[in-house]
């Protein structure tokens, strides 16, 4: 349950992209949505021309092209909040239902075309239409060639044009009726499916709504001017959609003004292909949809019938599957129920989809963005046009959004009566969201009086439903005027919507949104996250709420970072791909966004992500970051210019703090990790454990010898970063004495490990380690004893034979063996993550330092001085190559010691054991030899130049050696 | 429904907001409190307010309206209650609802853990988001499946819900537990049962007394608005029909 909270939060993070980049679309998006194209459709070519239409009317516009469509409008797309090219004189025309293309040569001086539709018989002039255009002649020339080349490449798709217009209830009205003349057959092909009103009725009385003559108005008008896919939009068109469709066609005129026929078009089997795919499969959705079904539109006589329950499921569940992101949302049960009275299954699907994607996005989505902004325009709305009633709103403490919500999150198909909700989609679908404000705010206006007078929810809620419930009644009872008195409430209702209202348009509402996104993502954003952060584990509880807040907004910004470069990839990656054939198969299936479901989870890499925003050994060596100023010197978290870090510490990590296992970390998994760590500062035991069960990979208690030396690695790679630039006031450098430390810590796992377990292989000589050079340990001098004697005696831990182990109360042991360790373990590592801003770096640099040594940590902040920087790299590179190499050189003795056993004579290993020796001295040494510099020589700028020049001999000279013992 | 016969004790409505996990009985305590009623396996709520004759379940999407009168000695409160539901991604709309609510009922299922930290988040986003003066009730519920010994004391709950199998006691948050909670908190506190009906009315009742005098709005002075508005209110399908007529409910 907790995780669909989870993933509230993360949809907010991918949704809050889409409006914000709605806020500046570009051109080709302003295109689609305006001429409600698909989504791969882009405009190519544009020019002015006059059209003829088959009628004979004469519109001056302007002609797109795009890879599939051909595309007249009066008036071009100025911005993404236009009014839809539908509400509007002109076409929207695939080209593959384009027949033929003749340039006409009437006046020389025209530049002019006569298409032939699909529709049109192409002997007849009279059913072409023309288009003349004005320009240069070059650019009418570029136009003609693209839309040549265009039309060749949609040939393919005529099939797919054939098999959508035999499903289309126009072709069946008019085009039996021709044929049956043709060939002198009488209708004997069923009609195409037009919804479950064919098999149950459709709502209200079909002789009241006039549905028949209707339908002869219609059937004349796409007579003339093209169906379906080649219909033509003239005013009349507009006028026969404003009195209400007829029942038959209404699902496909729906289809027609919402664009979702062109996704029909070009996806023919997704809604059967997916049907196919998931059968059976279950999910969270599938079982909410299954308790709905019983319940969405309960009155109407298809859904008490196992037919309409059947068409909704099936619907429903498609849509859930095809989109993951929306999967169900309670209201979309209502909405499609009513879509199937009208329309077949499939027509149903892919305009639930547009609805989903274009017309109401964020509605249904788990956040329900768009629910909450648009009631917030809303009540914007009705504070500029109504300011009397929302005073009185606010006085009465009514919250217009409890009333107004259900209205908009069903299209109000729950609110009217079934007969008259539908005329209210009829122009929603052909003019766009913008209706349904208007018809909100009409209905508030109509009911201003009483509504005056309510003073609680329950009186405001009680007469806006008695006024629903009479919608059918005379407007003006009480009339003298018989006209007056014959208008409905309903008809007052569109009267004042669209007239009243008029100045609410698109561009109105999309003005509104802009203004009230911000406010009201911040506060889904901020519920989501308290809602998260309460909901965490018990755990939880041992961080404050700082840091768990500055965890929340690092771990989703990781993801989003993430997020935003994988998308980034696959665009360029489609880019690549592109072939032109393909491209008209338009975006259902294959956005990303509706098919992958939103991450809520981190894998590895975006772990590493994350830690290099809390962590500084989470930000890589190299490459160097990008000099503009000094990114070392600011505090703050950078959204990652840095490159992460990776390290098998980080891996093992993040194994840890995976505890269900699952190869990917919940907000939940990464708290209780941070927990296990920031949590338990000053907690000196647990620590130390923690590590121990860090490299106790096979969690016997015990880590070997490659444990060992991985331990040390990561000792130094997460303080690589971590130690203070050395204060003037230090005698000694803290890098150095940590190198140090890691040193001894090394030598003394090696020394203390546990003798008996590795006695089985060798019973009788205990090896002696006491033999091992004493190396110094800090803060005291050092005291290299030299002596050579040997190595396979001295230095019997890097005999691979020897199993060697440490367990946890010698790891314990040897920690609390060195103050440095010591204090490192205690605090220092919970403090290398970098959380609540009140822990001041700063500050604990400035805090009493105990014996001029400070603890490691802190500062999470690299010092600031690229000089420094340099020599704790340099400290730190040869420390970790110590360790690197020591590990190497005990391969090579394994091999070495291998081959001896198979050619006996040979004398090879001594060489290779007493450079090992060299080389565990030789590091503690320089890290003293170092620090010994620096308290000698004043002047820091020499000291710096000086060690690193040691650091770079030395690495010469070792691997001058390496090399050498390579080839021998 | 007119029941504004007898002596104008002064009116007042009351906003009370119902929040909880899915399922743990809220909407049943409202049919409970406000129709005496319970169904078994009743659906979830939601649906849209209509037009047609509704019945309980259907008002409005993401939440059901309802409203119940409930007598003090000294004044009458009207509880307009908004019963919060649907689904999980339905909990963003909840602030539409508490924003102005003068009391909460936040609900748990005694028999379900979860459901409790659940409520408790509603508690802290009530105390954090809602009107200052807030009313709150913690409200454990489906307390007629605790076993009849353990109703008291709540403390071996866990350990002998094991043993003594479902029947008997599925009890798996103790009496104890949430009460000290709600007592840190400053909330009312009751277990409730909206099958037997047990303290329903009486977390109604603790609720009604609680409202602190002053932030009582005065529903139309019990004149004519008063009662014209609330007539109506009652009537429509808002309310749950002509069985709503207020019974020995709230007689208090
Ligand atoms: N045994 C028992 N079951 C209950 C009780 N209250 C509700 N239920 C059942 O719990 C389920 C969910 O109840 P509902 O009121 O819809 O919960 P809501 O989602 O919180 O509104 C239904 O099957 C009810 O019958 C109760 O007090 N006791
Ligand atoms: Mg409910």
């Amino acid at each position: 349950m907790f995780s669909s909270l989870i993933q509230k939060a993360a949809t907010y993070l991918t949704e809050a992209p889409a409006p914000s980049s709605a806020n500046r679309p570009n051109k080709a998006a302003i295109f689609r949505s305006y001429f409600r194209l698909p989504d791969n459709q882009t405009p190519l070519q544009e020019i002015t021309c006059e059209l003829t239409a088959p009628t004979g009317d004469h519109y001056v516009g302007k002609l797109y092209l795009s890879e599939a469509f051909l595309c007249f409008t009066l008036y071009p797309p100025s911005s993404s909040s236009a009014a839809p090219a539908t509400a509007g004189v002109g076409f929207t025309l695939p080209l593959c239902a384009v027949r033929r293309v003749e340039r006409l040569h009437s006046r020389s001086y025209m530049f002019a075309l006569a298409i032939t539709t699909w529709h049109g018989a192409a002997s007849t002039k009279e059913e072409r239409l023309t288009l003349q255009f004005t320009g240069m002649r070059s650019s009418c020339e570029s136009f003609c060639d693209r839309l040549k080349r265009a039309l060749r490449i949609q040939m393919s798709e005529v099939k797919n044009m054939k098999l959508l217009t035999e499903t289309c209830y126009s072709e069946y009205l008019l085009g039996t009726t021709s044929e049956s003349k043709a060939d002198g057959k009488k209708r004997e092909k069923d009609p195409p499916d037009a919804g479950l009103g064919m098999l149950f009725r459709y709502p209200g009385d079909s002789r009241k709504l006039r549905d028949r003559s209707k339908m002869r108005l219609w059937a004349e008008y796409l007579r003339e001017n093209g169906r379906n896919v080649t219909l033509i939009r003239q005013p009349t068109f507009h006028k026969l959609v404003r009195v209400g469709l007829p029942n038959r066609l209404r699902g496909e005129i729906w289809e027609l003004t919402s664009g979702s026929m062109y996704l029909r078009m070009f996806n023919p089997r997704l809604y059967q292909d997916t049907i196919k795919e998931f059968e059976g499969r279950h999910s969270l959705s599938i079982d909410e949809i299954e308790k709905d079904l019983n319940r969405s539109l309960p009155e109407y006589r298809g859904y008490q019938h196992e037919e309409g329950i059947a068409r909704l499921r099936r619907v429903l569940g498609a849509y859930s599957w095809v989109n993951e992101d929306v999967g169900y949302c309670q209201a979309m049960n209502i909405v499609t129920a009513a879509l199937l009275i009208y329309m077949s299954e499939e027509q149903a699907f892919f305009l639930l989809s547009t609805l989903c994607d274009r017309l109401i996005p964020g509605y249904y989505s788990t956040t329900m963005y768009g629910t909450l902004l648009d009631q917030r325009v809303f009540e914007s709305l009705v504070e500029k046009t109504m300011p009397i009633l929302w005073e009185h709103l606010n006085k009465a403490d009514v919250q217009l959004s409890v009333v107004s919500l259900p209205w908009f999150l069903s299209l109000y198909i729950n609110s009217m009566p079934l007969v008259f909700a539908f005329r209210v989609l009829d122009v929603f679908f052909l003019e766009g969201p913008k209706v349904l404000f208007q018809i909100g705010l009409a209905i508030l206006r109509i009911n201003g009086e009483e509504l005056l007078d309510a003073t609680d929810d329950g009186a405001f809620i009680s007469i806006l439903k008695s006024y629903f419930s009479r919608l059918d009644e005379s407007a003006h009872p009480r009339s003298e005027n018989e006209k007056l008195r014959a208008v409905t409430r309903f008809q007052e209702l569109m009267v004042v919507a669209f007239k009243e209202f008029s100045q609410i348009t698109a561009s109105t509402v999309s003005e509104e949104r802009i203004k009230h996104k911000e406010a009201v993502m911040s506060s889904i954003s901020s519920f989501a996250k308290r809602t998260q952060l309460r909901n965490l584990g018990p755990e939880a509880k041992r961080l404050d709420a700082a840091d768990l807040s500055i965890i929340y907004d690092r771990f989703h910004a990781a993801l989003y970072e993430r997020q935003l470069r994988d998308a980034a990839e696959q665009e360029k990656r489609k880019k690549q791909v592109k072939s032109s054939s393909a491209s008209t198969k338009s975006n259902i299936s294959s956005n990303p966004l509706s098919t992958s479901s939103n991450p809520t989870t981190m894998d590895y890499n975006t772990f590493r992500d994350f830690l290099s925003t809390i962590a500084a050994w989470g930000v890589a060596d190299t490459p160097p970051p990008p000099p503009q100023t000094n990114p070392y010197t600011s505090t703050a978290y950078q959204p990652p210019p840095q490159e992460p870090a990776d390290h098998d510490f980080i891996h093992r990590l993040f194994r840890r703090f995976d505890s269900d296992l699952s190869n990917a970390l919940s907000l939940p998994n990464v708290v209780s990790g941070l927990a296990g760590i920031v949590g338990h500062r000053k907690d000196l035991m647990h620590t130390i454990t923690y590590w121990f069960e860090l490299y106790d990979d096979d969690g016997d208690g015990r880590i070997d010898r490659e444990g060992i030396l991985r331990i040390s690695e990561a000792l130094l790679f997460v303080t690589r970063r971590s130690l203070p630039p050395p204060s003037p006031t230090a005698e000694i450098d803290p890098s150095s004495i940590f190198l140090a430390a890691v040193s001894g810590f090394i030598r003394r796992c090696f020394e203390y490990a546990d003798e008996h377990v590795y006695s089985p292989t060798d019973p009788l000589s205990p090896p002696p380690l006491i033999d091992l050079p004493d190396l110094p340990s800090p803060p005291s001098a050092m005291s290299p004893s030299g002596e050579k004697k040997n190595l396979r005696d001295s230095n019997p831990v890097l005999d691979p034979k020897r199993p060697l182990f440490v367990t946890l109360p010698t790891f314990r042991m040897v920690v609390l063996a060195d103050e440095t360790l010591e204090r490192f373990f205690e605090s220092g590592w919970a403090d290398t993550f970098i959380l609540s801003k009140n822990r001041n770096p700063n500050n604990v640099l400035s805090a009493p330092m105990d014996s001029g040594l400070h603890a490691f940590p802190f500062s999470g902040q690299v010092p600031s001085l690229k000089g420094i920087r340099g020599v704790l790299d340099g400290i730190v590179d040869e420390a970790t190559r110590v360790a690197a190499e020591v590990r190497r050189r005990m391969e090579e003795n394994q091999a070495a010691e291998i081959q001896e056993e198979e050619e006996e004579g040979e004398k090879e290993g001594v060489g290779a054991e007493e450079g090992d020796r060299e080389l565990l001295k030789g590091a503690e040494a320089e890290t003293v030899e170092m620090g010994r510099v620096r308290s000698e020589e004043g002047e820091e700028g020499e000291r710096r130049r000086r060690s690193l020049k040691v650091v770079e001999e030395r690495g010469e000279v070792e691997w001058g050696v390496e090399e050498g013992e390579g080839k021998s | 429904m007119a029941d504004n016969a007898g002596a104008p004790k002064p009116s007042s409505s009351v906003k009370l907001v119902l929040l909880g996990e899915a399922a743990v009985g809220k909407s049943s305590l409202v049919l409970r409190f406000v129709n005496d009623d319970f169904q078994e396996n009743k659906e979830p709520t939601i649906g849209a307010w209509s037009h047609r004759p509704s019945n309980f379940t259907l008002t409005l999407i993401s939440a059901a309206f309802l409203t119940q009168k409930c007598n003090l000695p000294t004044r009458t409160i009207k509880f307009e209650i908004w019963d919060t539901a649907g689904q999980e991604r339905f909990a963003s709309l909840a602030p539409m609802y508490y924003r102005n609510a003068q009391s909460a009922l936040v609900v748990y299922d005694i028999t379900k853990p979860s459901s409790l930290t659940k409520a408790k988040h509603w508690v802290a986003e009530l105390q954090r988001q809602a009107s200052p003066g807030i009313v709150i009730a913690l409200v454990g519920n489906k307390l007629d499946l605790a076993g009849p010994a353990n109703e008291e004391s709540g403390v071996t709950d866990t350990e002998e819900e094991e043993t003594q199998g479902d029947e008997e006691n599925r009890r798996a948050i103790s009496t104890q537990e949430a009460k000290a909670y709600a007592e840190e908190e400053g909330l009312l506190f009751y277990e409730t049962s909206a099958k037997t009906g047990e303290n329903v009315q009486t977390v109604f009742e603790a609720i009604a007394n609680a409202i602190p005098e002053s932030t009582l709005k005065p529903r139309g002075a019990g004149g004519l608005g008063g009662a014209g508005r609330g007539g109506a209110g009652e009537q429509a399908p808002v309310n749950v029909g002509d069985a709503s007529r207020p019974k020995e409910g709230c007689a208090c």
